[in-house]
């Protein structure tokens, strides 16, 4: 008895990306930690891969920002905050368990703030994550929700890893894991992709000189893949 | 095993902050506006269940199922023939002036002749162990999804708890649910309306669509065509709805027959239920047979179409309608609790005793002016149950609501929402007004 309405289609994409979006912000901040331990303001290159304006001064604003200020867009507090407002509409599609994941995470990261050893205290949220991706496959029945769900985290792992500049070996494997999703996308939904910004992807990721030369052309594919501009296959 | 064993009890289920943290986990929460800022809130757990021996709860059954089967009739009997109107048993006023009846209700028939699919009763029990009705709730009674899901989490936390004790597994609430829902099913699929991620009971809404393998639906995903109702799809298909379990109130259902400014609702849904098209849970236009007014007249409606006596009493209740009620209102006014008809949700209850001299005059002229608008009732002292604070056990005012699903047959879930209020001095045990919720074990 399935049948997805538009407003939970949008819900599952972007509680996709949102997930994403805090897995991957956790796991580079935690490298950063690492670095920052040998460098002050070990924090800057991450700045200038998204553009932003270093505010913060020192290696523990940054950390505290990036990790726990919910008004920060960029901070795994806010991607966290908003997968469970996304997830929390989407209950009879994900379950009650695959929600109870991301309270966990939510409250994990709370008790971090408090906690003296941030890294340690991060392990456990890490874990919730990929509980929570676990969790899905294992009560998710309906492929095409559970597709939708993994377009969204593809694209947003894709996404910050050309803004990341991450070698092109690991951004391909993401991109062919994004192509393999786009098909199971049934036609005549919204996630089959579209025919010009889809082209453009696919001939850009030929090659890594290809990739290397146009990333920023690739990011906007990627914003632009859905939109309903021409024809769709 | 009695409600004394509360050493026991408690020992069994263990650590209250345990369960709590569980509830949390699983996102138990109820939604407040104050001062028109929506918070939400985790539901506060008692771990001390009630407990309702076996012969006990057999009796409240019976008496459960003969006051719905008689307030389904009468529903039946409003929207049509009104012989209980005709009969004189109810006064004509108690009906046409009534918030809850709906005239756009007229004639219709639902599936199966069932108004009230779900009905939520609230009872107490008084220090002498006798039961009491206080209220009918026959619209969008909400409760059930939380000792529901308690049930199951703290079979986890204190599993000794179950095996020791003999206690009827109630964790079937959703399947009763889902059979009553196909019971009504005019051809489609399942659907719980809701009127958003913001309303106080959306968790009750998506955990219940979950467990029942319902679509959860918004208005503005549905719509109708050639008077069938349908779900649109994201590939912009549409999905035929055969029952809609909606959880918005009757006047926002369908702005093109009740109120024009509603933005929750869906335009010609009374078409369609009046074609026979769909099957709405529960009927539109229930609200007059579960207002405060009409409570009094049930025990008489028992005997009018059951031609049975009630099982279950009403709380000795005085409408200052009649002459002579209004005369024992005004001589005792003090002792008395007042609700106002039109409120719910705790809101609306006086406790005469609680007011200043110059507060019980003023509200004793209110009462003279508008005489239908408030029923008086004998405050009933009823049973303190056991909770527990902050490691210690106190006792406080808890009533219970019983959950009454009529498909095929009338049943009475066995469990039930137990609420308490934290308050010492209060006898207010809403969710909305700060109370806390407990299990409800029925022995076998």
């Amino acid at each position: 008895m399935t049948t997805i309405s538009k407003e939970h289609s949008d819900r599952l994409y972007w509680l996709g990306r949102y997930t994403e979006r805090a897995f991957t912000t956790l796991r580079t901040i935690q490298k950063l930690y690492d670095k920052m331990l040998d460098k002050s303001k070990g924090y800057a290159d991450y700045l200038k891969c998204f553009g932003l304006y270093d505010s913060y001064g020192s290696n523990e604003a940054f950390i505290n920002s990036f990790l726990y200020d919910g008004s920060n867009a960029n901070s795994v507090a806010y991607s966290l905050e908003r997968a469970y407002d996304n997830g929390i509409v989407l209950r009879e599609e994900i379950s009650t368990h695959s929600l109870s994941f991301l309270q966990l995470a939510k409250d994990s990261l709370a008790k971090s703030e408090l906690s003296k050893n941030t890294r340690l205290s991060l392990l456990p949220l890490e874990d919730q994550l990929y509980a929570f991706w676990g969790c899905l496959n294992e009560y998710i029945y309906n492929d095409e929700i559970r597709n939708i769900i993994y377009i969204g985290k593809t694209i947003e792992r894709l996404d910050l890893y050309i803004r990341m500049a991450y070698p092109f070996d690991t951004t391909q494997k993401e991109y062919i894991r994004l192509m393999k999703n786009l098909e199971r996308a049934p036609k005549g939904t919204p996630y089959r992709y579209n025919t010009a910004n889809y082209s453009e992807l696919v001939k850009i990721m030929e090659n890594e000189d290809g990739y290397k030369q146009n990333s920023e052309k690739v990011i906007g594919c990627l914003e632009h893949l859905f939109e309903p501009l021409e024809v769709t296959v | 095993m009695t409600q004394q064993n509360i050493e026991q009890f408690t020992k069994a289920v263990g650590n209250a902050n345990e369960i709590n943290e569980l509830l949390r986990r699983y996102g138990v929460k109820f939604g407040i506006y104050k001062n028109g800022v929506f918070n939400e809130q985790f539901f506060p757990f008692d771990p001390i269940p009630r407990v309702i021996a076996s012969e006990d709860f057999k009796s409240i059954e019976k008496g459960l199922v003969q006051r719905v089967n008689a307030l389904n009739e009468f529903l039946f009997d409003i929207y049509h023939e009104k012989n209980i109107v005709r009969d004189g048993i109810i006064p004509e006023n108690f009906i046409y002036i009534s918030k809850g009846y709906l005239a756009q209700c007229e004639g219709i028939t639902p599936p199966n002749r069932i108004y009230s699919h779900i009905s939520g009763i609230d009872l107490v029990q008084a220090k002498d162990g006798e039961w009491y009705i206080l209220e009918d709730n026959l619209r969008i009674p909400s409760g059930a999804s939380y000792p529901l899901i308690a049930r199951e989490l703290t079979r986890i936390a204190a599993p000794e708890a179950f095996s020791e004790n003999e206690i009827v597994d109630n964790r079937n609430y959703a399947q009763l649910l889902k059979e009553t829902m196909e019971y009504t099913n005019c051809g489609g699929i399942r659907a719980i309306l809701t009127p958003g991620r913001y309303n106080a009971a959306y968790f009750e809404h998506s955990y219940l669509a979950e467990h029942t393998g319902s679509v959860l639906v918004q208005n503005d995903e549905l719509f109708v065509e050639d008077n069938i109702l349908y779900h649109r799809t994201y590939s912009g298909g549409k999905t035929r709805i055969g029952v809609l379990y909606r959880r918005i109130a009757d006047e926002y259902l369908d702005p093109l027959n009740f109120l024009p400014e509603s933005l929750i609702g869906i335009p010609n849904l009374m078409e369609v239920y009046r074609s026979g098209n769909v099957g709405i849970i529960n009927a539109p236009g229930n609200g007059v047979a579960d207002d405060k007014g009409i409570y009094y007249f049930v025990p008489k409606m028992i005997k009018y179409y059951l031609g049975e006596d009630p099982i279950l009493k009403n709380a000795p209740t005085y409408l200052p309608f009649y002459e002579e009620d209004m005369k024992y209102v005004m001589d005792n006014l003090e002792k008395l609790v007042i609700k106002d008809v039109a409120e719910a949700g705790g809101y609306g209850v006086v406790f005469g005793r609680e007011l200043t001299k110059e507060k019980l005059e003023e509200f004793r002229r209110t009462i003279i002016a508008e005489p239908r608008r408030f029923i008086a009732q004998e405050v009933i002292d009823f049973l303190d149950l056991p909770i527990l604070d902050n490691g210690e056990t106190v006792m406080r005012k808890a009533d219970l609501r019983a959950f009454v699903l009529s498909g095929e047959t009338t049943r009475v879930w066995a469990s039930g929402l137990t609420r308490f209020s934290r308050n010492p001095d209060s006898f207010v045990v809403n969710s909305s007004q700060g109370g806390g919720f407990k299990d409800t074990w029925v022995l076998k």
